[in-house]
């Protein structure tokens, strides 16, 4: 059982958390893309800045997890909270950040009417599978399918 | 949590799309490219929105723990009257800063920044219009002296730069850095009084916040992002948005948005009345924390676009010993950061007004030494402004002791509409108000 941080403080993503969001990704993947990150978090922010949250301790931003709710995509009329991306700060695993951000994400999920809460997640990818289950994800009936684009003749020269 | 819309009634809605017409041109290209730029957002909605299940009882003040109250005849006549400001200002403000975006938005160098500014446009005309509700929804007479509704609304949108409520909405922006520095700064005086007021004792008031907070969210990363953006292309040596232009940007804006918070030494009305669930003092200090956590931040990213090689704990290390040192690393120096001036810099209003205190919080006692060294710190467009003219003026007077400081804080002149209140009509001019002059 993972050790709870009692200092931990789940609040509403905003837009000075942008730096620390590119450091955390940064740290995850060892590649730094600001532009990405505010890009994505500008998205958030215009669509619903309270769906996405971050987790502070002693008042640095160590995890994150962006979503939003949508309607009528993909022939779902009723509100689905949808979650896109997420990351803990690797020093501050193990800590239940990620449980304490998404338990923050479907409250909110739920007051705006929401009946489902959907993600995507790469079957090789076995430590976020396993941390999506954990957090009571299941298979959808809804399947994510994909066809590979080959590049045109002209791309080929 | 749901949301209740509702739309003004016509006369008054047209009369809201009449002066949108004036002072948003670009509005209808802003709806044919709404899904380019925001796509999958919810159209924008003209109306007022009231967030429905918001707590029922007021939760600070004198009457802590009473049920909120739904019409202005349930308050006090001091508290109808003080609320009924706290609207009236807040409705100005909206219409305000979209008279001041529109002057410079077409100069935007990038298509992204000028409709991320549109849409805040379109906002905040939401905002006025949702003030323009709780002016008009109840019966505000007692409280106005007799105004009605109607007046108040047409007073408001005859308002121009230069006649709003607060200094901040009359001054006219130089370039469109200061579209950005606004959203960033000013907009985010709105977050705090939009934020305290969600306490507030009249409950159409705070089921008005949260959908405002959380288009004003949007606001300020409309701010934020593009000074990070500017920042990097800066470090890059780009030499068309510099490091200094926008450090001239924020000396203009910080010190009115401080003002903005009210004199440093008042708030307790707003608690006792159970408006607003912060002092002046202590919700400008939240604000400089924050503010002073932006400009670290964009300073991070100047210094990782000038360092590339740098880790984020080595850009932090180089952060923390030019702050520290006021230095030089590897060609950067202090100055070449973007930083706060001192809190009682340039100020008017408030605690430290007309106080000749520089951006680094030194203390000048000659009027013509501290106007030549604003000159050096403020942009050089605004400072052949009408209100540094009279800002100089008022300062000589404060320094030789013909004008009290009180006297001062009053003096700032306003822009009067003396012909019609369409904005067709242009026959304006500048007055000091009566009150100005009292007792001279």
């Amino acid at each position: 059982m993972p050790g709870v941080d009692a200092q931990a403080r789940v609040r509403p993503l905003d837009e000075l958390d942008i730096g620390s969001i590119v450091s955390i990704d940064e740290r995850i993947t060892g590649i730094y893309r600001p532009d990405v990150w505010e890009q994505r978090i500008g998205y958030y922010i215009r669509r619903d800045p309270e769906a996405s949250r971050v987790a502070e301790v002693q008042g640095r931003v160590v995890g994150f997890m962006l979503g939003d709710l949508r309607a009528g995509e993909f022939g779902l009329e009723e509100p689905s909270g949808w979650i896109e991306r997420f990351g803990i700060d690797p020093d501050h695993r193990g800590h239940d950040l990620g449980r304490q951000l998404f338990e923050a994400v479907l409250r909110h999920f739920r007051e705006r009417g929401a009946v489902t809460v959907r993600t995507l997640v790469d079957g090789k990818d076995t430590r976020i599978d396993g941390f999506l289950r954990a957090l009571g994800f299941t298979p959808s009936p809804l399947q994510a399918l994909e066809i590979r684009l080959q590049p045109g003749p002209q791309e080929r020269t | 949590m749901k949301v209740e819309k509702i739309t003004l009634e016509k006369k008054y809605h047209d009369a809201v799309e009449h002066w949108r017409r004036h002072w948003m041109p670009d509005y209808e290209l802003l709806m044919t490219h709404w899904d380019k730029y925001f796509p999958k957002d919810e159209p924008f909605c003209l109306c007022a929105k009231l967030e429905c299940g918001t707590p029922e009882t007021i939760p600070v003040g004198d009457h802590a723990g009473e049920k909120k109250r739904a019409q202005p005849d349930q308050l006090n006549e001091e508290e109808a009257k003080h609320l009924l400001a706290i609207i009236r200002a807040q409705a100005s403000t909206e219409f305000g800063s979209i008279q001041q975006h529109s002057g410079t938005l077409a100069r935007a160098q990038d298509d992204e920044d000028r409709f991320w500014v549109l849409r805040v446009m379109a906002e905040e005309l939401r905002h006025g219009y949702q003030m323009f509700h709780l002016l008009l929804s109840q019966d505000w007479s007692r409280a106005s002296g007799g105004v009605k509704g109607e007046d108040m609304v047409e007073e408001i949108l005859s308002m121009g730069t230069g006649s709003h409520v607060l200094d901040a909405f009359n001054l006219d922006y130089d370039s469109f850095v200061d579209n950005v520095c606004f959203a960033a700064l000013i907009d985010r005086v709105g977050k705090y009084q939009l934020t305290m007021q969600k306490a507030c004792a009249y409950k159409p008031m705070a089921d008005s916040m949260p959908p405002m907070l959380r288009e004003e969210a949007f606001h300020l990363a409309a701010g934020v992002i593009p000074l990070r953006r500017w920042a990097q292309r800066a470090a890059h040596g780009n030499v068309f948005i510099t490091m200094s232009a926008i450090q001239k940007s924020f000396n203009k804006w910080y010190p009115r948005a401080l003002e903005m918070f009210g004199d440093e030494r008042g708030g307790d009305s707003n608690i006792r009345m159970g408006f607003k669930d912060m002092k002046n003092r202590q919700a400008q200090d939240l604000y400089i924390e924050e503010v002073t956590r932006m400009v670290r931040d964009i300073n991070a990213r100047y210094l990782r676009a000038r360092f590339p090689g740098y880790t984020l704990e080595r850009v932090e290390q180089v952060l923390d010993e030019l702050e520290r040192d006021r230095g030089r690393h590897d060609g950067v120096t202090f100055e070449d950061l973007l930083r706060l001036p001192d809190r009682r810099f340039f100020r008017r209003k408030g605690e430290p007004a007309w106080t000749m205190v520089g951006v680094e919080g030194e203390t000048h006692t000659d009027a013509e030494a501290y106007l030549r060294s604003l000159a050096t710190h403020l942009p050089e467009p605004y400072m052949a402004s009408r209100d540094m003219k009279t800002y100089a003026e008022t300062l000589r007077q404060v320094a030789t002791g013909e004008l009290t400081v009180a006297d001062a804080i009053k003096k700032m002149p306003k822009l009067k509409r003396v012909g019609g209140t369409c904005p067709c009509s242009r026959s304006v001019r500048w007055v000091v108000e009566e009150s100005a002059t009292n007792g001279h």
